[in-house]
C-alpha cells in the first residue's frame, strides 16, 4: 500500500511546490540593494521602518495593507493614527513579529543593519529602501505598487511625479545661475554638499549650491564661510514646518547680498529634504523662490 | 612650605610671562579663520577702517568668538584648581560633581522643545545651579561631611544626570540630534555674548588673590588649616559655590567642553609649584589661552567645516601633560 502511493504522494509534493514556485513569481521586484524581493502574493500586511516608507507607501495606494509604523511618522494625517513598532533606528522586534506582517520597507542607511538581519533570519521579508534622487522616488513607488498590489495607484503617482519634475526641469533649464547658500540646522550651522537631494532640487532650478564642493554629505561651517562665499539667496528649513526665525538671524549681517536683496526663503524641511512625492512641491517652491531672486537683480 | 611660599612679586614675570601668550593667542585667533585676511587688513578694521566684510568677519564673529573662548578656558581651569583644593583629589574637575550633566539636562530639554539659543543657554544655567544645589543640599545632609562624602553624591548625581542625557538622546527625533551631540561636546558656536564669562574671570581672579595663602594652607588638608587658624567650614562652602558658578558660566557660554579644567592646574602645578596665590591667576590664563588656540584650530583646519573643540583641547593637551609628567619624575 505504502509503496503504491509514495510516488503519487512525491508527485503531488512536487507539483504543489513548483506551482508555488510559479505562484511566488508572480509578485517580484528588485529593491535599492538590488536584491530580488519575490512575494507569494501582493502583500496584505505591511510595516513601514521609517517616516519617509510610510510617506510612500500612502502614495503608492497602500494605505489599507500598511499596519504599523515607526515614531515620527507623521505624513499624512492617517499616519499618526498607526500602531507604533518603535523608532527607526530601534524597533521593537516582539511587536513586529506578533503583527505577522508579510512585508518590511526597511530603510538601509538608517535601519541597524542587525536588527533587519535578525528579521530576516526569522523569516519575515524585507525591502530595502534607500532613496537619493528624483528618479528614485518614482521607481520607489512603483516598486511598492507592485509588492502591494496598488500597481494602478502607485503608477499614476509616480507619472505625476515624474511629469512634475520634468515640467520643472523644462521651465528652468536655461534659467540664469543663482548661488543659494541651503541652510538645513542652525545651531550648529549646517549645510549640504552637491550629493544630497536639496542640492539636486537646486540644481534643477538653475540655483548653484555655494557649498556644493564640501567633502561630507552634511557639513557642519561657521557664518566666516557664507559671508565670504556671500550668496544670492538663503535657503533654510525650521524648527518645525513655519518657523522663519533662522532667516531672521541673517539680517544682522548687512554685507550679504542675500540680505541686502531680501533673498531670505524659507520651505518646509518635510518637502525639501524627504525623499517622497512632496519633494515635488518642496522643488516647485524652491523654484519660485530663485526666481523670485532673479527678479531682483 | 617656605618654599612654597615665594613673596608676591617674584611670582609676576611667570604672569606676565602666561599674560603675553593669551594676548598672543588671542592675535591669532582673531587674524585666522576660512577667510584670508593679512595683517595690514586687520590693522584698518581695528583702527575703525577696512573693507565691511573684513569689518563684519573681525569685530562681529571672530572677536566675541576669541574672547568667550578665552573666558570659558580660563573659567573651566579656575574651577578645576579649586575643585582639586576642595576635595583634595587630583582626578577632581570642574565636571566631576555632575554640574556639566545638570545643565546638558536643561540645554537638551530646551533644543528638544525647539526653544531658541538663548532659552537654551538660560536653562543650561538653570540645570548647573539645580544641580549644585542638589549635591550640596544631599552632602551636606544631617550635618557632618567630608570632602570624600561631597565627591560621592556628585559622582552619583553625575551618573544619574547621564542616564537622562542618554534616555533623551534616545528618544529625540533624528533632525535634532547634531545640535545635541555638539552641544555635548562643547562647542564656542553656541557663544552668543563673552562678557559675562569675562567679567566674571576677571572678577574672580581679582577675589581669590587675596584667599590665596589660606587655600595654600586648606590644600595640605583641614587640619593642618584649622590648626594655623584657617575657618575651613566657611572656606570650604565658599569654594565649592564659587567653582560652581564658574563653571555653570562656562557651560552656559560653550556647552560641556572637556580636558581643560582637569589638565591645566595639574600642569601649571607641575611647572610653577603648589602656590595657589600664582596657580589660580595662571589657570585663568593658561586655560584661557589653550582653549582660544584649540578654538582656533578646530575652526579652521578643515575650514570651512568645523570640529568640535574638545577632540583638539584633548589632542593639545594630552602629549604636553604625559610629556610634563614623564619629565617630572
Amino acid at each position: 500500500m505504502r509503496n503504491i502511493f509514495s510516488p503519487l504522494l512525491w508527485a503531488l509534493a512536487l507539483f504543489a511546490s513548483l506551482a508555488g514556485t510559479l505562484h511566488a513569481s508572480l509578485v517580484c521586484v528588485k529593491d535599492d540593494t538590488e536584491r530580488e524581493i519575490c512575494l507569494a502574493a501582493p502583500a496584505q500586511r505591511i510595516i513601514a521602518l521609517s517616516p519617509g516608507a510610510t510617506e510612500l507607501l500612502y502614495a503608492a495606494g497602500a494605505a489599507e495593507q500598511l499596519i504599523a509604523a515607526v515614531s515620527h511618522s507623521d505624513y499624512p494625517e492617517a499616519a499618526k493614527a498607526l500602531p507604533r513598532v518603535g523608532s527607526y533606528n530601534r524597533f521593537d522586534l516582539e511587536s513586529i513579529l506578533s503583527l505577522q506582517p508579510d512585508l518590511l520597507i526597511g530603510w538601509h542607511s538608517g535601519n541597524p543593519t542587525e536588527q533587519l538581519a535578525q528579521l530576516e533570519a526569522l523569516g519575515l521579508t524585507v525591502y530595502y529602501s534607500e532613496l537619493r534622487g528624483f528618479d528614485d522616488v518614482s521607481r520607489t513607488l512603483r516598486r511598492l505598487g507592485t509588492l502591494a498590489g496598488t500597481e494602478a495607484r502607485a503608477n499614476a503617482a509616480a507619472d505625476d511625479f515624474q511629469q512634475g519634475i520634468e515640467a520643472l526641469r523644462r521651465q528652468y533649464q536655461h534659467a540664469k545661475p543663482v548661488p543659494v547658500f541651503q541652510q538645513i540646522w542652525v545651531n550648529p550651522l549646517m549645510t549640504v554638499n552637491d550629493e544630497h537631494l536639496i542640492s539636486e532640487a537646486t540644481r534643477l532650478c538653475g540655483g548653484v549650491n555655494v557649498f556644493g564642493a564640501l567633502p561630507r554629505l552634511a557639513a557642519r561651517i561657521d557664518h566666516e564661510a557664507v559671508l565670504a562665499a556671500n550668496p544670492e539667496a538663503i535657503i533654510a528649513g525650521g524648527m518645525g514646518e513655519d518657523n522663519r526665525s533662522w532667516l531672521n538671524d541673517w539680517r544682522s549681517f548687512s554685507g550679504l547680498l542675500a540680505v541686502q536683496r531680501d533673498n531670505l526663503f524659507f520651505i518646509p524641511p518635510s518637502t525639501l529634504q524627504r525623499p517622497t512625492p512632496r519633494l515635488l512641491d518642496g522643488t516647485r517652491l524652491l523654484c519660485q523662490h530663485l526666481d523670485t531672486a532673479r527678479g531682483r537683480r | 612650605m617656605a618654599a612654597a611660599e615665594r613673596s608676591l612679586p617674584r611670582l609676576l614675570p611667570t604672569l606676565l610671562v602666561l599674560g603675553l601668550a593669551a594676548l598672543l593667542s588671542l592675535a591669532l585667533s582673531v587674524s585666522t579663520g576660512s577667510v584670508a585676511i593679512n595683517s595690514g587688513e586687520l590693522w584698518q578694521v581695528l583702527n575703525g577702517g577696512g573693507d565691511a566684510l573684513h569689518r563684519t568677519l573681525i569685530l562681529e564673529l571672530r572677536l566675541p568668538r576669541s574672547l568667550a573662548a578665552f573666558a570659558t578656558g580660563g573659567l573651566l581651569a579656575v574651577a578645576g584648581a579649586l575643585m582639586q583644593i576642595l576635595l583634595r583629589n587630583p582626578l577632581a574637575d570642574p565636571y566631576v560633581l555632575g554640574l556639566s550633566g545638570g545643565a546638558a539636562v536643561g540645554a537638551l530639554s530646551a533644543m528638544l522643545a525647539g526653544l531658541g539659543s538663548a532659552v537654551v543657554s538660560g536653562s543650561a544655567f538653570v540645570g548647573a545651579i539645580v544641580s549644585a544645589v542638589t549635591v550640596f543640599g544631599l552632602a551636606h545632609g544631617t550635618g557632618s561631611w567630608t570632602p570624600t562624602r561631597l565627591l560621592l553624591t556628585g559622582v552619583v548625581i553625575a551618573s544619574g544626570w547621564g542616564a537622562v542625557i542618554t534616555f533623551m538622546l534616545a528618544v529625540a527625533p533624528t533632525e535634532n540630534l547634531p545640535g545635541m551631540l555638539f552641544w555635548l561636546m562643547g562647542d564656542l558656536a553656541y557663544a552668543r555674548s563673552p562678557w559675562p564669562a569675562l567679567f566674571a574671570l576677571l572678577g574672580v581672579s581679582l577675589l581669590l588673590l587675596p584667599l590665596g595663602r589660606s587655600l595654600n594652607v586648606l590644600a595640605r588638608g583641614p587640619l593642618q588649616a584649622a590648626a594655623l587658624g584657617v575657618a575651613v567650614k566657611p572656606l570650604e562652602w565658599s569654594i565649592y559655590l564659587t567653582a560652581s558658578l564658574l563653571t555653570a558660566l562656562a557651560v552656559t557660554t560653550a556647552g560641556s567642553i572637556g580636558f581643560v579644567g582637569l589638565v591645566v592646574p595639574h600642569m601649571l602645578r607641575l611647572l610653577l609649584g603648589n602656590d595657589q596665590r600664582l596657580i589660580l591667576p595662571a589657570c585663568a590664563l593658561a586655560g584661557g589661552t589653550l582653549l582660544t588656540l584649540a578654538d582656533t584650530l578646530a575652526r579652521t583646519i578643515i575650514a570651512p567645516e568645523q570640529l568640535p573643540v574638545g577632540v583638539i583641547t584633548a589632542l593639545l593637551g594630552v602629549p604636553s601633560f604625559l610629556f610634563l609628567l614623564y619629565r617630572s619624575r
